[in-house]
């Protein structure tokens, strides 16, 4: 895993071009992200610096810090500090030698963000640093350039690169989400970056569709629609936005989950009478059914590895969420607490989020997947539902009613800190999926 | 005078089945709406639709909503005992009443084994007629749980008729889970009559 993203920065440095100034880093861990729970660290982000010649795009300034502070806000690290507590004068520059940190350190930041940043018609130049404000020592450093189209595109990716230096893994910021959208009256699905901007309608069936997938890779995505025959399964390639029928046997085809080789689903059929879970190729043939029970058998999610699969069933009278080993068919029971459990969500780190009611009121929980652990995400606001990790398992994203009677799209740490709602369209935004390149 | 009442009753039917046929007529179009054009091979681009859709589903909304009403005009229609008209009158019937369930529960109450073994008579009586069984949910659990949870509400039910002696193959069965509730409040009275399997004629 390490050299993955150890390989990732090194094509990073590439494309990105000049480390400008040897940053002097030590070991000092200022994320530890084993720990239960984190102290937010106080960042300030104060305006970008324009410089360029001509001042083209004055607005950047202002956008700029906005995206960044936005960024380091949701990653749950760090308390962005408010812009007009800043004392410092504006004739500061962005480099170390033109900042008194004293200016910094009196307002009680720990860590300081300077970008800069020159556009020359379509062009776009941008430069960051990062400051511990204590030792006034520079972390991070990077200039990256592109369109003016890209300049979000480029902070998020510098975010990113923040993220590491402080903590070892990349942030999340160039994620992306699919979820489904009510605004048209009909259930839609669309796709947003993960902090809900760059907002695209992906379907327009004006019928019922729903639990949108992407694929472990990010370039298709599957997801349910209602015809007139009923519920059928497609894969929408994202590249070239053709779409291809799965399955639509007759029955119920629904709730289909991404094996992690991408390969294979998982998904409910009823052609035996009774809803229950099989495995089928992407072309839609059934390779293996996998429950075989007088029971509802939903929503299936497999383990990292793809041997174990976490699904609901109500075998025991309730929804409650079972653990079946595809290598040797045994089912376990995970989940006992709360009468009405569903939705698993197994991380790449291997937690399973699930949807828990006991009054009718849902919450969000993760359990480790041999039931020990158990741990509560969300309380007290709201209905809280649909939960998915993010691709690397640090964060977790749901449907919440917590801020009136419309569903939004909240993004937490995987722990339950640091809830942010992401999506602000009209009507409900539900089901979530995070990809990690989407295309 | 025995006349008059007739032709009243007959009036009365013929409003209440129509207004029942035509709502129905009306769900179907939306269907219809719904549809987009099929995806047979594989990679073929879906065509977008540019409309408006708010309107009409408000529409659909307000239509659903009235088709309870007529309810009360087939209880009075029921007391009469004409034969023109009857099996439409029927089959308004048919349509008209559905049944309802507990919370997570698909097994038929026995307050509705009558209901149900009406239908069935109704079935046997006119074996053209094929019929569409719709299993529906209240909001409380999640989207797909209640896709399933409806399929089976309408296995029960065609498993009741069957047992009564109508061929499988005359019953389709939908479940639209959650999602088309008819009352759309968040308490009991809502859920319980969102809680249903609703009956359709498809050919007659």
């Amino acid at each position: 895993m390490r050299t993955i993203f150890r390989m990732r920065l090194w094509v990073l440095v590439l494309l990105i071009g000049i480390i400008f100034e040897a940053t002097d880093v030590e070991a000092r861990l200022y994320i530890d992200i084993t720990a239960p729970s984190m102290r937010k660290i106080p960042v300030a982000i104060p305006d970008f610096k324009d410089l360029g010649k001509r001042s083209e795009h004055p607005e950047l300034s202002s956008r700029l810090s906005e995206i960044m502070s936005n960024d380091l806000d949701l990653s749950g690290y760090f308390k962005p500090l408010d812009k007009d507590s800043f004392i410092e004068s504006p004739d500061s520059g962005i480099t170390r030698d033109s900042i008194n940190f004293r200016d910094w350190s009196v307002i009680r930041a720990e860590l300081l963000v300077k970008g800069g940043y020159e556009c020359i018609g379509q062009q776009f130049k941008v430069e960051v640093r990062l400051f511990d404000v204590f030792s006034g020592r520079k972390l991070y450093g990077r200039r990256a350039l592109g369109s003016l189209g890209e300049s979000r595109y480029l902070i998020h990716r510098l975010g990113n690169e923040i993220i590491h230096t402080l903590s070892g893994h990349l942030g999340p910021f160039l994620t992306g989400m699919a979820f489904v959208g009510t605004s048209t009256g009909h259930k839609e699905i669309y796709t947003s970056d993960y902090d809900g901007h760059n907002l695209e309608q992906v379907t327009s069936y004006k019928t019922i569709t729903l639990s949108p997938r992407w694929s472990p890779s990010g370039d298709k995505m599957i997801y349910t629609s209602f015809r007139n025959s009923g519920t059928v399964l497609f894969m929408h390639d994202m590249i070239r936005g053709s779409v291809t029928k799965i399955s639509d046997r007759k029955g119920l085809n629904i709730a289909a989950a991404w094996r992690p080789n991408g390969e294979e689903l998982a998904l409910t059929l009823t052609i035996s009478g009774n809803p229950d879970i099989y495995l089928i190729d992407i072309t839609g043939r059934i390779l293996k059914r996998l429950t075989k029970h007088w029971g509802i058998d939903v929503s299936p999610s497999f383990s990292p590895d793809g041997e174990k699969m976490a699904f609901v069933s109500n075998r025991s009278g309730s929804p409650q969420v079972y653990v079946l080993d595809l290598t040797n068919n045994q089912v376990e029971r995970l989940t006992f607490e709360g009468v009405y459990n569903t939705s698993p969500a197994w991380s790449r780190l291997d937690r399973i989020a699930f949807a828990s009611s006991s009054d009718y009121r849902f919450d969000i929980y993760t359990i480790s997947p041999d039931g020990k652990d158990l741990r509560r995400v969300t309380q007290d606001r709201g209905h809280n539902e649909s939960p998915c990790w993010s691709p690397d398992g640090r964060y977790i994203a749901f449907s919440s009613n917590r801020d009136g009677d419309n569903y939004h799209i909240f993004i937490a740490n995987a722990n339950g800190q640091n809830q942010r709602r992401v999506t602000f369209s009209d009507g409900d935004q539900l089901s979530p999926s995070w990809a990690e390149h989407p295309k | 005078m025995k006349k008059s009442l007739l032709i009243a009753t007959l009036v009365v039917f013929a409003c209440s089945s129509m207004f029942l046929l035509s709502s129905c007529a009306k769900r179907e179009v939306v269907v219809e709406e719904e549809e987009i054009t099929a995806v047979p091979g594989p990679e073929v681009e879906i065509t977008v639709e540019e409309e408006a859709p708010m309107e009409v589903e408000e529409e659909v909304e307000r239509e659903e909503l009235a088709e309870i009403e007529p309810l009360e005009e087939v209880e009075l229609a029921k007391v009469e005992e004409a034969e023109p008209g009857e099996r439409a009158l029927r089959a308004a019937r048919f349509e008209g009443e559905s049944i309802y369930f507990d919370f997570d529960k698909s097994f038929i109450k026995p307050e509705y084994r009558s209901i149900l073994e009406e239908k069935g008579q109704f079935l046997k009586d006119y074996p053209d007629v094929r019929v569409r069984i719709e299993g529906n949910c209240d909001e409380r659990g999640t989207n797909e749980y209640n896709l399933a949870l409806g399929e089976r509400r309408s296995t029960s039910a065609k498993g009741f008729l069957t047992s009564l002696g109508v061929s499988a193959d005359r019953i389709e069965m939908i479940s639209y889970g959650e999602e088309r509730p008819l009352f759309l409040g968040h308490n009991e009275e809502a859920w319980g009559q969102n809680r249903r399997d609703d009956f359709v004629i498809i050919k007659e």
